[in-house]
């Protein structure tokens, strides 16, 4: 069905328009599209990272467009439920070659439409095969093709270790999806995974990674080896797990397993099935998943701060507001005073918000006039805050409740996690920067939520 | 009293020093902004008195450079008020001021600066490459602010040995890199010959783009929230 050519015929490697959709089509449901954390440098050729990252574009989703995401094939041979791809399922297949997928990659970002590939692949005959398909082409666009901008790889589970180790030579980031929280989700969606079969690979990559670091400052080796590292991400709301048991999850993978980002795609009915529910999962809980996944990474939270493994986060009001009100006796905190701790824990107070606080109370008493004319958003924060001494908030914690929960209808929260971390264009110095990891948190601000 | 400057960089100095002791000073460029009947002072550019101005800013704050050219870069009708109103806050204090954000001076001018930033970083992404037939890239586009030549060492830092020109279509001026040096250049329409492959490329992308959407979840506002819609003239997925 896609051997009708309409694109011109000098060009033998233009892949189709068909081919394009069908392989893009079913990569899409992949929420990462993250291109931050890797400074690769252009050598000759085409293409360099961007530490930060950078959006190209949007989708009417809302998303924002950093990678050419596709599969180099959706023919698989396993049949995971909730996959269109799965091997029992009746749609239409395209398998790409490996030039097609350069020449697509090369020419998107010539005229600045990506930031680079995100590459990944259906089983195609078995593990191996499709991994070293998926190493043929990284390693063809690398040396080829002298590209040099950012390549996320999705690793194939049971392939290889070789394979992989050697594919982490050419890809600037590395994905298994976990999919799903637990052994037992995994056993009856997705039969032929396992949590070790997805698991290994990541633990293996990280170790080897340490030791690629190691061996290239003693000035052994040269090259890269995942400069942006793992990520992974799991489906939320096809299976029972509390958002109490994904987070504990995530919060392992962060601490064990070094990974640069969970990212949390919450269930989208694209096939039916008896064992898989019939709805979208709310969007809210993926959102309220990504704040308190915020709150982990950013904001010196542990999950056991936020929710207990059976629970899920409340959905009236956000995982900082529902922790504070559940930690009263530490508030209010005055601002003149508090450590940048304490003021990150103020719910309704990003990141930026308190940097702007830290810096401008080293000059003058803050009274709440100038956290206005700073424009730090209040609508929450102030139930919470005295400013010189002086509370502006609710009486009691029950209309403290009701508030927060207008509030919270009224500022939007997503763009108060985004944009509390922008860029400083020079205005702020780069000594004072909050957080541990700058790369990660400039990575967040360009909207790859 | 209201003064009229060239837009330059020397100036601006050179009206700031003038306006200093002037409560009431307004400063532009633009005589759009006169009110009628009103009799401006028209500034004649001085460029000694002017590098001696910026001598100065300089010894209380060696990082003002950087903050005055970004306001003069901004696109905001007041712009070069505000950066009067930052700059002579600075002089009075005598020291840097930019974390005294309690001060609306120093909070505009910061937030005006921070606007430009974020306007180079967006179009690090937004920016449309067309390929000509001689294989050299061209990109028209509309910025807010005044900022095609700072766009130049990202593109140049990632496509070495492509020439690129980088077209404020508004300003009428091209930033131009040939494949070894970079300038500017006042451009007021640019003829191009597409390539050969060019219309089919722009297919591709919009097909990927619509492709990669979940129509089932649409956020228009989250959409244009972070891609304003003025600048989708220039972007083929969305013109
Ligand atoms: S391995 Fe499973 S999830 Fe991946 S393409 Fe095949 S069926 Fe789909």
């Amino acid at each position: 069905m896609f051997d009708f050519l309409f694109v011109p015929l000098y060009n033998i490697d233009m892949i189709t328009q068909e081919k394009l959709t069908i392989l893009t089509e079913s990569a899409k449901y992949d929420v990462s599209c993250s291109s931050s954390g890797s400074a690769r440098k252009n050598a000759g050729g085409v293409g360099n990272g961007y530490i930060a990252g950078c959006c190209h574009s949007f989708t009417p989703d809302g998303r924002c467009v950093s990678l050419l995401k596709i599969l180099l094939s959706n023919d698989c041979v396993y049949d995971c439920k909730y996959c269109p791809n799965r091997v029992s399922a009746d749609v239409p297949r395209a398998t790409a070659t490996p030039d097609e997928i350069c020449e697509l990659t090369m020419d998107f970002y010539k005229r600045n439409y990506i930031e680079g590939l995100f590459l990944s692949s259906a089983v195609t005959k078995n593990p191996d095969f499709t991994m070293e398909q998926l190493l043929l082409v990284v390693k063809k666009l690398r040396t080829e093709y002298g590209f040099h901008g950012y390549i996320h790889l999705k690793g194939i589970p049971k392939a290889d270790p070789a394979l992989n180790r050697s594919a982490a030579l050419y890809a600037d980031r590395m994905s298994y999806n976990v999919e799903l929280p637990t052994e037992k989700s995994l056993k009856l969606l997705a039969p032929q995974k396992s949590k070790e079969s997805l698991l290994l690979p990541m633990k293996t990559l990280t170790r080897e990674r340490a030791q690629f670091v190691e061996e290239k400052r003693k000035k052994q080796v040269s090259g890269h080896f995942l400069p942006a590292g793992q990520t992974t991400q799991m489906i939320v709301g096809a299976t029972p797990e509390a958002d109490g048991q994904i987070l504990r999850l995530t919060q392992a993978l962060y601490r064990k397993m070094q990974l640069k980002r969970v990212y949390y795609s919450s269930y989208v009915p694209v096939v039916q099935d008896s064992l898989l529910p019939d709805k979208c999962t709310g969007q809210l809980r993926e959102h309220r998943l990504y704040q308190a996944d915020w709150l982990l990474r950013f904001y010196g939270f542990s999950v056991e701060e936020i929710v207990t493994e059976g629970e899920n986060l409340a959905l009236e009001y956000d995982p900082k507001c529902a922790w504070a009100l559940k930690n009263m006796h530490l508030f209010p905190v005055e601002i003149n005073r508090a450590s940048l701790e304490e003021l990150l824990r103020v719910p309704g107070i990003g990141g930026r918000s308190a940097q702007k606080i830290i810096q401008a109370r080293a000059y003058t008493t803050l009274t709440f006039e100038s956290l206005v004319k700073m424009r730090v958003a209040l609508k929450r924060a102030k139930h919470f805050i005295t400013c010189n001494g002086k509370f502006f908030g609710a009486k009691n914690e029950t209309a403290v409740r009701g508030l927060l929960i207008s509030a919270e209808n009224g500022e939007n929260a997503v763009q108060e996690n985004l944009f509390s971390l922008l860029p400083d264009t020079g205005a702020v110095s780069e000594k004072k920067i909050l957080f541990s990891d700058r790369q990660n948190a400039l990575s967040a601000l360009t909207g790859e939520l | 009293m209201f003064y009229l400057f060239d837009g330059s960089e020397n100036g601006f100095l050179t009206a700031f020093l003038l306006a200093f002791q002037d409560k009431n000073a307004r400063i532009s460029s633009k005589s759009a902004q006169l009110l009628l009947g009103q009799e401006p002072v028209f500034v004649r550019t001085d460029d000694d008195r002017a590098q001696r101005a910026k001598a100065r800013l300089l010894s209380f704050d060696n990082g003002c450079h950087k903050d005055l050219n970004a306001l003069l870069r901004c696109g905001r009708e007041d712009n070069e008020q505000v950066a009067f109103e930052y700059l002579r806050f600075l002089a009075q204090k005598k020291r840097p001021v930019r974390g005294m954000l309690a001060e609306p001076a120093v909070y505009r001018a910061v937030e005006y600066i921070k606007k430009v930033g974020l306007e180079i970083h967006h179009f690090h992404g937004f920016i449309r490459f067309i390929e000509c037939e001689s294989g050299a890239l061209y990109a028209p586009f509309e910025p807010d602010n005044d900022i095609c030549d700072l766009l130049v060492p990202h593109f140049r830092a990632r496509l070495p040995a492509f020439p690129f020109v980088l077209h404020d279509v508004k300003r009428k001026k091209a930033a131009v890199y040939d494949g070894a040096n970079a300038f500017l250049a006042p451009l007021e329409k640019a003829e191009i010959m597409i390539s050969a492959d060019e219309s089919a490329w722009q297919g591709l992308w919009k097909k990927y783009y619509s492709a990669v959407n979940i129509p089932s979840r649409e956020r228009l506002k989250q959409m244009r929230g972070y891609m304003p819609a003025r600048y989708w003239k220039y972007m083929p997925e969305r013109s």
